[in-house]
């Protein structure tokens, strides 16, 4: 999260409360002494919660913290977790007045309408916001890639993020809802195979925190390769140049402990390629999932589409992960087209270059691996003529967004460049607008409406 | 778009064929009906083994040769061999558990205990099934002998880098 206008955001949190569970919850039969330290924490009981770091690390030094993750798979579940996570960060993180200021938040491209309706019922009622704008993440992963304030709008935003995988494609600004495609590997995915082949393997870590040092040995080691069976025998020849090793301290007793780590380095990543190796229910590789979604859309969109593919998420950050993706695509694309040309006998003539422009937008000084909330400030107007912006001005302004999405949490940062902040403010939702209407004027975003 | 590794050995003029799969030459020096291939190139043993930690991983796989089949035995073999390697604390008692495996029944297809039925197609003859059984039974020992210098170590303990994939099974046989 953070204030428009800088360049970076200014905290970066995992998506998690720890509640003290031992205040919540009691039963009305519990022994005289509960009561008397719950009657004594009274009213603080409720406040009683931390958030992001502060929550993991509470609960692992005291078992009366119980973490909730309010958002599974890139929506939000639990909205009384979520309310909570957002006063903190308001208040104690950001410490602003939220009345001052416009925010802006951004969902998933699949997210109900109901979800933005209480959204906004949330930050109206609760925080008593002067402005929202729930923003489509795909478009601000697509603006953020450039620095100019002209910018390409049309383009397939691939969001693999901790979650849930999104393929989603824009033509103009527009999300092309019907080709939105999303895979059920993600990051956690690949964390989860990592830990089973550091398990199957007897490595000596101990088990309560053997998911917490997969997620971090995935974040530092693992790479995309171009053959496993060639980096099989790369380990083999050269293994003080491939097989790392872990060092960690064993949470209840302090001791250090170390590991190896060697194969799950690249077979981690290879997941997305070969989703087979982890789970047999889904067998369709990423480069596939793409190009099918680029099919479906609209024939005269998906040149543009090819030639522009952003990656945004966090387990995008695996080195070599976008030549990976180009090269098999390249192969997808090249072999299709070369079919079509042989069954019209080459009378046709297919250019069979495609050019694709893969952009990160995720700037990798950051911690990359966490996502964040960005909330904007309210700014003097700098005068515009028009009243009512169109939808592809508001796009075109400028956005950088400073790192990947995680998909325990669903908003993403973005530092808005001070183009047209007067312009942003027309296309919020507005308090008078909630007031007189209700909470249904969050159901609706521009982006949806499409050309077609 | 499954990626597993195929076998080279896609030409098959000139090599005998039993049960539906090519009799491919070995670098062997264990007596069998296999033909002699050259010390300096690779035979399908050594394409198994260097396949193996890739292919083993896959669920569903996509024949694109007759030598195929046979790869694919060899791979399930070679997964049998870790599974019972898994105790053997030495080069030693890695032998003997491999030993014992080889001294086992070897069943072809249409028998019970193949692994892979209707992969590779019954004998037409005894003959010919007693042909393939021989060798099954050389080109087992020999995977044997490759794969025991490559899952132990120089100093004879056991490379957990390999015996680690004992665990896992391949097109989801469980390992017997």
């Amino acid at each position: 999260m953070g204030f428009a206008g800088n360049v970076e955001p200014c905290f970066i949190l995992p998506t998690v409360v720890a509640v003290n569970d031992s205040f919540l919850n009691q039963p009305r039969t519990s022994n005289k002494s509960n009561w008397m330290t719950q009657y004594s924490a009274g009213v603080m009981a409720d406040l009683d919660f931390f958030v992001g770091d502060e929550a993991l690390s509470k609960s692992r030094s005291s078992s009366s913290y119980n973490l909730q993750y309010p958002i599974k798979n890139g929506q939000v579940e639990n909205w009384d977790a979520m309310e909570r996570f957002w006063q903190q960060c308001i208040f104690n993180y950001l410490r602003c007045d939220p009345e001052d200021h416009y925010f802006l938040l951004t969902e998933s491209p699949l997210t109900p309408p109901e979800s933005r309706e209480y959204t906004g019922e949330i930050m109206f009622e609760t925080f008593n916001v002067p402005g929202l704008y729930i923003a489509v993440q795909p478009v601000l992963a697509l603006a953020a890639g450039y620095t100019t304030s002209k910018c390409e709008l049309t383009g397939v935003v691939v969001d693999v993020g901790d979650g849930a995988t999104h393929v989603v494609p824009v033509a103009e600004g527009y999300v092309i809802g019907s080709s939105i495609k999303s895979i059920p590997i993600s990051g956690k995915d690949v964390t989860l195979f990592v830990q089973q082949l550091m398990r199957e393997r007897g490595e000596n870590v101990p088990p309560e925190d053997s998911f917490e040092v997969a997620r971090q040995v995935k974040e530092m080691y693992c790479y995309t390769c171009s053959d496993i069976v060639k980096e099989f025998n790369k380990h083999d020849k050269d293994p003080s140049k491939y097989i790392k090793h872990w060092k960690g301290v064993k949470p209840k007793t302090g001791a250090p402990y170390s590991c190896d780590i060697g194969y799950e380095r690249f077979l981690g990543p290879e997941v997305f390629f070969n989703p087979e190796i982890y789970n047999s229910d889904f067998t369709t590789p990423l480069p596939a999932v793409i190009d099918k979604c680029i099919q479906t859309a609209p024939i005269d969109t998906r040149r543009a589409l090819y030639k522009n593919i952003v990656l945004s998420g966090g387990s995008t950050m695996f080195k070599d992960f976008h030549r990976r993706l180009q090269r098999d695509l390249k192969k997808i694309v090249d072999a299709r087209v070369q079919a079509s040309e042989a069954r019209l006998g080459g009378e046709i003539k297919v250019s069979v270059s495609l050019v694709f422009v893969v952009h990160f937008c995720a700037d990798g000084s950051l911690a990359p691996w966490r996502a964040h909330v960005l909330i904007l400030p309210l700014v003097p107007t700098i005068g515009s003529q028009r009243s009512q912006p169109s939808h592809s001005e508001i796009c075109s302004m400028v956005w950088r967004i400073s790192a990947c999405f995680n998909s325990r949490v669903l908003y993403v940062v973005a530092s808005i460049d001070m183009h047209n902040p007067s312009r942003f403010k027309q296309a919020c939702h507005t308090k008078a607008e909630y007031e007189e209407y209700g909470a249904s004027i969050c159901r609706t975003n521009p982006v949806f409406k499409g050309m077609y | 778009m499954i990626k597993v590794y195929h076998s080279s050995f896609v030409d098959e003029a000139g090599v005998t064929k039993a049960c539906g799969c090519p009799l491919l030459p070995l670098k062997s020096h264990i007596k069998g009906p296999a033909p002699v291939s050259d010390q300096e190139s690779t035979d399908i043993v050594d394409e198994a083994i260097t396949f193996f930690r890739a292919n083993v991983f896959f669920r569903n796989f996509d024949i694109k040769s007759s030598a195929d089949k046979l790869l694919i035995y060899l791979t399930y073999y070679i997964n049998t061999a870790l599974k019972r390697l898994e105790g053997c604390r030495t080069l030693a008692e890695g032998t003997k558990a491999i030993i014992n495996l080889g001294l086992e029944d070897v069943p072809v297809p249409g028998e019970s205990g193949f692994p892979f039925p209707g992969l590779f197609s019954p004998p037409g003859s005894r003959k010919e099934g007693e042909l393939f059984r021989n060798y099954l039974k050389q080109i087992r020992e020999e995977t044997s002998g490759r794969l025991l210098s490559v899952a132990y170590r120089s100093n004879g303990t056991p490379n957990k880098w390999w015996l680690a994939f004992a665990k896992r099974k391949f097109v989801n046989i469980v390992a017997f």
